[in-house]
C-alpha cells in the first residue's frame, strides 16, 4: 500500500483507539472486573496497540523515505543512504507535497562555505478525513498533516504513554478499595460518600483550614495502621476508590494528545489543545476533595485560558486574512504554509497576498486597483507584515500557556497535585511539550521578530525556573521546575533558529523527564512523602529506582553518550552560531550556559538528597521498600530510551535528528523586516566541526561544574548548604518564594479583581437589586388589580352566561318525558302543524 | 263519481296510503307493547310505499302527466329492504330490552327522561 | 249503467281490505291478533301494487314483508308473549289524543291527494301491461332500459342512471344491520332470574 494511504489509516486507528477505550470506561468502568480493575487493562491495551500501529507507521516511513536527512549538507552525519525518498518521484498521489524537483539555489546569505544550498520542501501527506461543515469560505475539517515529525511524535507519545499506563496500574492500586485520605479532614460524623461530592460538603470545606503542611504531599491517602490520629473533632475523609476514573481520563488524554499531533489544520489543533487542557484539569483535580488539588486544577485551567485568548486572536488574524486553517495544501487549495512560503519564491518568507490586501483595504476602498503589481508594491512597503507578526505572536501566546513559559509558568508546579503518573505523562513528557510542538509545526509562519520573542521568553523561563528549582524541597516540584526550565530550552532553541535541535530536545526530554517523574513517583510511593529533607540513603532500599533515576539525571544534564548530551549540544551549537551572527543577543548563549550549570546542580542535589548519605527520617526510611515489578520494569524500559534515543543507530544510520530533518520546513528564516539587524543562520551551519567543538566544550563544562558543586554540597558534604543559605538569606527566600510570582500575580491581578468585584457587587446589591425589588413590588400591585378584574369582570360575565344556560336547560328538561308514545305524538303534531303553517304562508303570498 | 265504473286515479291510492299511515301513527301512539309500536312503523312505511308506487304507475294517469316511472318502484323496493333491516334491529333491541327489564312495555323504557 | 270497471273493482276490494285490517291492527288488543291483521293488510297492499302495474314490487312485498319481516315479528311476539304482555291496555285519554291527531293528519292528507287534477282518475287506463322485473333488475346494476330515449344530462351515458351505488350501499347497510342485530339479540343474561323477579 502506498504510504499516503497507509499512514493516515494506521495513525487514525492509533489515534481513535484511546477514544474507544475512554468511551468504554465511561460507560462500563465501575462494572469492569473487581472495582474496575479491568479498566486499566482496557486502557493499557488500547495504548499499547496504538504504540504498535505507530511503530509500524514509523518503520514504513523509514522504509519509504530513508533514514537520512534530505539535502545532504550534513557532512558529519551518517548520510550514507540516498536522501531521496524511494518512491517519491513516481508517486501518483496529488497529495504528496514532496516536490523534489524544487531544488533551487536558494542561499540568499552567501556568507559561508556552502555557496549552493538546496531547498527541500519536506515530505508530508495531507488530506481530510471528514468535513464537519462549511460556512462560506470557512471549512471546518478533521484533517491530517503527516510528516516525519508527526510520526516521531506519535511513536514517542504512545511509547511513553504505554509505559506510564503499566506503571499506573501499580501506582494507583490503592484506588481499588476504599480510601482514607489523611490530607482531608472532615468534621466528625460527616459522611461524604458520594463520588466527588465530599469536597463540596461544608464539613470538608472548613476542614481545609486544617490541612497538613504543604510539603507533605503524598499521592495516596493511605490506610496505614500507624496513621497519626486526626485532630480532635475531626475525621479523615473516607471515600470510595476511583481506579477506573483515572484510566478513563488517561485514555481521553492520549486521544487528545494524538489528535493534537496529527491535526492537519490549526482549528483542529485548537480543539485538541483545549481537550488536552481539560484532561489536564481533570487529572490535576483527581484528588478533588483536597483544597490544594482543586485550586491547582482551577489555576492550570484559568492560566491556560489566558494563553488561549492570545491563540484565538492569532487564529482570527490567520483566517480573517488568509481564509484557511489548513497547514498544507489540500485538494488544490493553498494551505497556510504555502501561502507564506511558496516554491515560486524559493520558500522565502513573504507576506501573503491575503494579509497585504487586508492591510491595504483602506487604499482599495479609495479606489486603488489591487493588481499583482500593486500588491508587490504594497508588500515592499511592509503592508500586512504586522498581521503576520500578530498571527505568530498569538499562536505563540497559546504555546506560552500550554508549555508554561515565563509569564504563565505558575500553573505547572502546582499541577504536581495530580497523581505522579499524570505528572510524568501530561505535565512533563507530552502535553506541556505540545506548545513546543506547535511552535515547531507552525515554524514556517513565524517571522524573525516573533522568533526572537520566543527565544527571549524561553531564556527568561529557563533561568527563572532553574533558580527556583535549586531551593525547592518537594521532590516533584524540583522536577516540575526542571520541566519548565527544559521547556524554556526548547523554546530558546526554536527561537534562535534551531528547529531540529529544539524538537530533538523535546523528544529526548520527554523520555528522561517521564523517567525522572516515574522514579520520583516510585520514591513517593515508598516513603509516603514528597519532602526531600525527610529522605536519604534510599539507594540501598530501592536500587532499581535509584539507578534508573541516576540514568535520567545523567541524561538531563547532558553527560556525553546520554541522549540529553546530543540534544543540548545541538542547541548550544545553534546558540553559538546565532550569537556569532548577532553579537547583540549574546546573552542568549550565556543565559543558556548558566541554565545548564544550574540544571546539573539541582538534579544532583535531588539525587544525592534522596538516595545517598544517611537517612534523615528513620520513620520514613524504615517503611521504604522497592516498588513492585509492574512499576520498575517501565522505569528500566524508559531509562534504556532515555540513554539511547539520541544515538545514531550503527549499521542503519538511523538517527532521530536525521528523521526530524526530513520534516524541516522549507526555506530560510532570513533577516528581520522590522529589525533589519536580526539575521538567522541556517541550522546546518552549526554542524560545522569548529562550532561543534565550542558547543561541546561549553555544554560539558557547565554540566560538569554544576555536577561538581552539587557533589561538594550534598555528595561529600565538603560545603555546608545551610551555611550558604545563611549567607545569602534574602536571595534564598526570594527563590523559595518562587520569585514571588504568585504574590505578584495576586497583587496585580487578583487583588484588583477582588476590589473591582466588591465594588460591582455593592452596585449590584444596592442599586440593581433594589431597583429590581421595587419593580417586583410594582408588578405585584399591578397583578393584584389584574386579579380583581379577572375575578369579578371576566369570570362574572362567564358565570352569568353559564347560569343562564343552566337554568334554561333545567326548565327544558321536563319536555324529555322518556315516553316513546308521547314522542310519536310530538312528531305527528309537529308535521301537521308545519304543513298547516306552510300552507298558510303560501296562501298569504 | 262511481268508483265501480270509473277508472281510479293516483288520488285513490293515496287515500288508502293515508289511511294506512294514520293507522300506523295511532298504532305507535297507543300501543304499549314494543312489538305493537313496531307494527305501527310497518304500517307507516307501507302507506308511504303505496304513494310511491302509485306515482310511478302508468295505469293511473293519462300519458304525459308527471310520473316517477320506474324510479318509484326502485324507491319502494329500497323501502321494503330497509324496513326489513329495521325490523331486525328493532326486534333485536326489543329482545335485549326484554332480557334486561323482563318487559316489553315501552312506558317502562324511560331511563333517558330529563 | 256502465259496465263494471274491473280494475276499479279490484282496487276497491284491496283498498278496503288494506284499510280495514290496518284499522284492525290499531284496535286489536292482543298482540297476536295484531300480527295476524298486519299480515292481511300488507298482503292487500301487495294487491294494490299489482293493480298499479308494479308486479315485481308486489311480489317482493309478499316475499320480503309478509314472508320475512312479519315472520320475524311473529317470532318476536312468540318470544315475548308472556301473560301480562299479550294485551296491555291503554288509557282512554291516549286513545282520544291519538285519534284526534290521526284525524288531523287524514284531514290534511286526503285534500292534498285530491288537490292535483291529474291524480283524480277518470281517464281510461292506457297502455299494456309490461313485466317490470327485468328493467328493475338491470336498473339495479346501473342500466336503465326504460329511459333509453329520455332526456338526460350530458354526463350520463345512454341508459345509465346509477342505481348501482345505492344498491351497493343498501347491501352494505343490510349486512351491517344484520350483524348488529345478531350481536344485540344474542343471549346474555347479566342478572340471575331471581334478581329479575325482584
Amino acid at each position: 500500500m502506498d504510504l499516503d494511504v497507509l499512514l493516515p489509516k494506521l495513525l487514525c486507528i492509533a489515534w481513535l483507539l484511546p477514544l474507544a477505550s475512554f468511551t468504554l470506561i465511561v460507560f462500563f468502568g465501575p462494572r469492569m472486573g473487581k472495582k474496575g480493575i479491568l479498566a486499566s487493562y482496557v486502557a493499557a491495551g488500547a495504548i499499547v496497540t496504538s504504540f504498535i500501529l505507530s511503530l509500524i507507521a514509523f518503520v514504513s516511513w523509514i522504509g519509504a523515505n530513508g533514514v537520512a536527512a534530505p539535502g545532504g549538507h550534513h557532512g558529519d552525519e551518517h548520510a550514507a543512504v540516498s536522501p531521496l525518498p524511494v518512491d517519491a518521484s513516481n508517486s501518483p498521489s496529488p497529495m504528496r507535497l514532496a516536490s523534489l524537483a524544487d531544488t533551487h539555489a536558494a542561499d540568499s546569505h552567501g556568507h559561508d562555505e556552502h555557496a549552493v544550498h538546496e531547498v527541500h520542501k519536506p515530505v508530508a501527506y495531507t488530506g481530510t478525513w471528514y468535513t464537519l461543515g462549511q460556512f462560506g469560505d470557512l471549512k471546518i475539517t478533521i484533517s491530517y498533516y503527516i510528516d516525519a515529525l508527526t510520526v516521531c511524535m506519535f511513536t514517542m507519545v504512545t511509547l511513553i504513554a504505554s509505559c506510564i499506563h503499566f506503571y499506573a496500574i501499580g501506582y494507583m492500586h490503592d484506588e481499588l478499595h476504599d480510601i482514607t485520605d489523611t490530607q482531608v479532614l472532615v468534621t466528625k460524623g460527616y459522611r461524604g460518600h458520594g463520588h466527588g461530592h465530599a469536597g463540596h460538603g461544608h464539613g470538608a470545606h472548613d476542614a481545609h483550614a486544617h490541612a497538613h503542611d504543604d510539603a507533605e504531599h503524598d499521592d495516596h491517602g493511605h490506610g496505614h495502621s500507624d496513621l497519626p490520629p486526626p485532630p480532635a473533632g475531626y475525621d479523615y475523609l473516607h471515600r470510595p476508590g476511583r481506579f477506573h476514573r483515572f484510566f478513563q481520563y488517561l485514555s481521553l488524554f492520549c486521544f487528545s494528545m494524538l489528535g493534537l499531533v496529527i491535526a492537519g489544520n490549526i482549528a483542529m489543533v485548537f480543539v485538541f489543545w483545549e481537550l488536552v487542557g481539560v484532561c489536564s484539569y481533570f487529572l490535576i483535580g483527581f484528588y478533588i476533595e483536597r483544597k490544594s488539588a482543586s485550586n491547582a486544577a482551577n489555576k492550570a485551567f484559568i492560566v491556560n485560558r489566558v494563553g488561549d485568548f492570545g491563540m484565538i486572536i492569532g487564529l482570527m488574524a490567520l483566517w480573517g486574512s488568509l481564509g484557511t486553517f489548513a497547514f498544507g495544501d489540500v485538494d488544490g487549495q493553498q494551505g497556510l504554509f504555502s501561502q507564506v512560503r511558496n516554491s515560486a519564491h524559493n520558500y522565502e518568507l513573504r507576506t501573503p497576498d491575503g494579509m497585504v490586501l487586508q492591510a491595504a483595504s483602506d487604499e482599495i476602498a479609495r479606489g486603488v486597483e489591487p493588481t499583482a503589481k500593486q500588491i508587490e508594491t504594497w508588500r515592499s512597503e511592509k503592508l500586512g507584515y504586522w498581521l503576520l507578526v500578530i498571527a505568530g505572536l498569538g499562536i505563540f501566546c497559546g504555546c506560552v500557556g500550554k508549555s508554561a513559559q515565563f509569564p504563565l509558568h505558575v500553573w505547572l508546579p502546582d499541577a504536581m497535585e495530580g497523581p505522579t503518573p499524570v505528572s510524568a505523562l501530561v505535565h512533563s513528557a507530552t502535553m506541556v511539550a505540545a506548545g513546543v510542538y506547535l511552535v515547531g509545526r507552525f515554524y514556517p509562519m513565524f517571522t524573525p521578530e516573533v522568533l526572537l520573542v520566543i527565544a527571549y521568553i524561553g531564556l527568561i523561563t529557563l533561568f527563572i525556573a532553574a533558580t527556583i528549582a535549586i531551593t525547592a524541597s518537594d521532590i516533584k516540584r524540583v522536577l516540575a521546575y526542571s520541566t519548565v526550565s527544559q521547556l524554556g530550552y526548547m523554546m530558546l532553541a526554536l527561537g534562535i533558529g534551531g528547529w531540529s535541535a529544539g524538537l530533538f530536545h523535546l523528544i529526548t526530554h520527554a523520555f528522561f523527564k517521564s523517567l525522572l517523574f516515574m522514579c520520583s513517583g516510585s520514591v513517593i510511593h515508598a516513603c509516603h512523602t514528597n519532602d526531600m529533607f525527610r529522605m536519604g540513603g534510599l539507594r540501598k532500599k530501592m536500587p532499581w529506582t535509584a539507578y534508573t533515576m541516576l540514568a535520567g539525571c545523567l541524561a538531563i544534564i547532558g553527560t556525553p553518550l546520554f541522549s540529553g548530551f546530543y540534544s543540548k549540544d545541538a542547541i548550544v551549537a545553534q546558540a553559538v552560531m546565532f550569537t556569532k551572527q548577532n553579537p547583540a543577543h549574546g546573552i542568549l548563549l550565556y543565559g543558556f550556559a548558566g541554565g545548564a550549570a544550574m540544571t546539573a546542580f539541582y538534579m544532583f542535589r535531588l539525587w544525592y538528597m534522596t538516595f545517598s548519605g544517611k537517612p534523615r527520617d528513620h520513620h520514613v526510611y524504615d517503611h521504604a521498600h522497592e516498588s513492585p515489578k509492574v512499576m520498575y520494569v517501565p522505569l528500566v524500559i524508559l531509562s534504556v530510551f532515555a540513554v539511547s534515543v539520541g544515538w545514531t543507530m550503527p549499521f542503519f544510520g538511523l538517527s532521530l535528528t536525521n528523521l526530524l530533518e526530513q520534516a524541516r520546513p522549507a526555506g530560510e528564516i532570513g533577516t528581520g523586516v522590522l529589525l533589519p539587524a536580526l539575521s538567522y543562520p541556517a541550522e546546518y551551519l552549526s554542524h560545522a566541526p569548529s562550532v561543534h567543538l565550542i558547543a561541546t566544550l561549553i555544554a560539558s563544562a557547565t554540566a560538569a561544574g554544576g555536577f561538581l558543586l552539587a557533589t561538594l554540597f550534598y555528595g561529600v558534604h565538603k560545603l555546608d548548604a545551610a551555611d550558604v543559605k545563611r549567607q545569602f538569606n534574602p536571595i534564598y527566600y526570594f527563590l523559595v518564594h518562587k520569585w514571588y510570582f504568585d504574590e505578584l500575580y495576586n497583587f496585580i491581578f487578583i487583588k484588583p479583581l477582588f476590589f473591582v468585584s466588591s465594588i460591582i457587587s455593592k452596585i449590584d446589591k444596592n442599586l440593581i437589586d433594589v431597583f429590581i425589588d421595587k419593580l417586583a413590588v410594582g408588578v405585584k400591585a399591578l397583578s393584584r388589580v389584574d386579579d380583581a378584574i379577572d375575578r369579578y369582570v371576566v369570570d362574572g360575565f362567564v358565570n352569568v352566561i353559564g347560569n343562564w344556560t343552566y337554568s334554561a336547560g333545567r326548565s327544558l328538561k321536563a319536555v324529555q318525558t322518556g315516553k316513546l308514545r308521547q314522542y310519536v305524538m310530538f312528531i305527528v303534531v309537529g308535521t301537521v302543524a308545519l304543513t298547516v303553517i306552510m300552507q298558510w304562508a303560501l296562501a298569504a303570498e | 263519481m262511481n268508483l265501480l265504473t270509473e277508472p281510479v286515479g293516483v288520488a285513490h291510492f293515496m287515500v288508502v296510503g293515508a289511511i294506512m299511515f294514520a293507522c300506523g301513527v295511532v298504532c305507535m301512539a297507543v300501543k304499549r307493547n314494543a312489538l305493537g309500536v313496531l307494527m305501527g312503523i310497518e304500517l307507516v312505511l307501507n302507506g308511504a310505499n303505496i304513494n310511491f308506487v302509485a306515482l310511478g304507475s302508468k295505469f293511473l294517469q293519462k300519458d304525459g302527466a308527471f310520473s316517477l316511472g320506474l324510479d318509484g318502484q326502485f324507491i319502494a323496493l329500497f323501502v321494503i329492504v330497509l324496513a326489513a333491516a329495521e325490523a331486525a334491529v328493532a326486534l333485536a333491541i326489543t329482545l335485549n330490552f326484554y332480557n334486561n327489564h323482563s318487559t316489553v312495555d315501552v312506558d317502562r323504557a324511560n331511563e333517558l327522561k330529563g | 249503467m256502465d259496465s263494471i270497471n274491473w280494475h276499479s273493482f279490484f282496487f276497491l276490494l284491496f283498498g278496503l281490505l288494506a284499510s280495514a285490517f290496518a284499522v284492525g291492527v290499531v284496535v286489536a288488543s292482543s298482540v297476536v291478533r295484531m300480527a295476524l291483521y298486519l299480515i292481511v293488510a300488507l298482503a292487500a297492499t301487495a294487491g294494490l301494487f299489482f293493480l298499479a302495474g308494479a308486479d315485481f314490487v308486489g311480489a317482493m312485498q309478499i316475499m320480503i314483508y309478509v314472508g320475512g319481516t312479519l315472520v320475524l315479528l311473529v317470532f318476536g311476539v312468540m318470544l315475548t308473549a308472556q301473560g301480562p304482555f299479550v294485551s296491555m291496555k291503554t288509557g282512554g285519554g291516549d286513545w282520544l289524543l291519538a285519534s284526534l291527531v290521526a284525524g288531523a293528519l287524514l284531514a290534511l292528507l286526503i285534500p292534498v291527494a285530491f288537490s292535483v287534477p291529474d291524480w283524480r282518475g277518470g281517464e281510461p287506463a292506457p297502455a299494456v301491461m309490461e313485466p317490470t322485473a327485468t328493467p328493475i333488475g338491470v336498473g339495479l346494476l346501473g342500466v336503465r332500459v326504460d329511459k333509453l330515449d329520455a332526456d338526460r344530462p350530458e354526463s350520463l351515458k345512454p341508459g345509465m342512471s346509477s342505481y348501482l351505488l345505492p344498491f351497493e350501499i343498501v347491501s352494505m347497510h343490510l349486512l351491517v344491520v344484520l350483524v348488529g342485530a345478531a350481536y344485540l339479540a344474542r343471549t346474555k343474561r347479566r342478572r340471575s332470574p331471581s334478581q329479575i323477579e325482584s
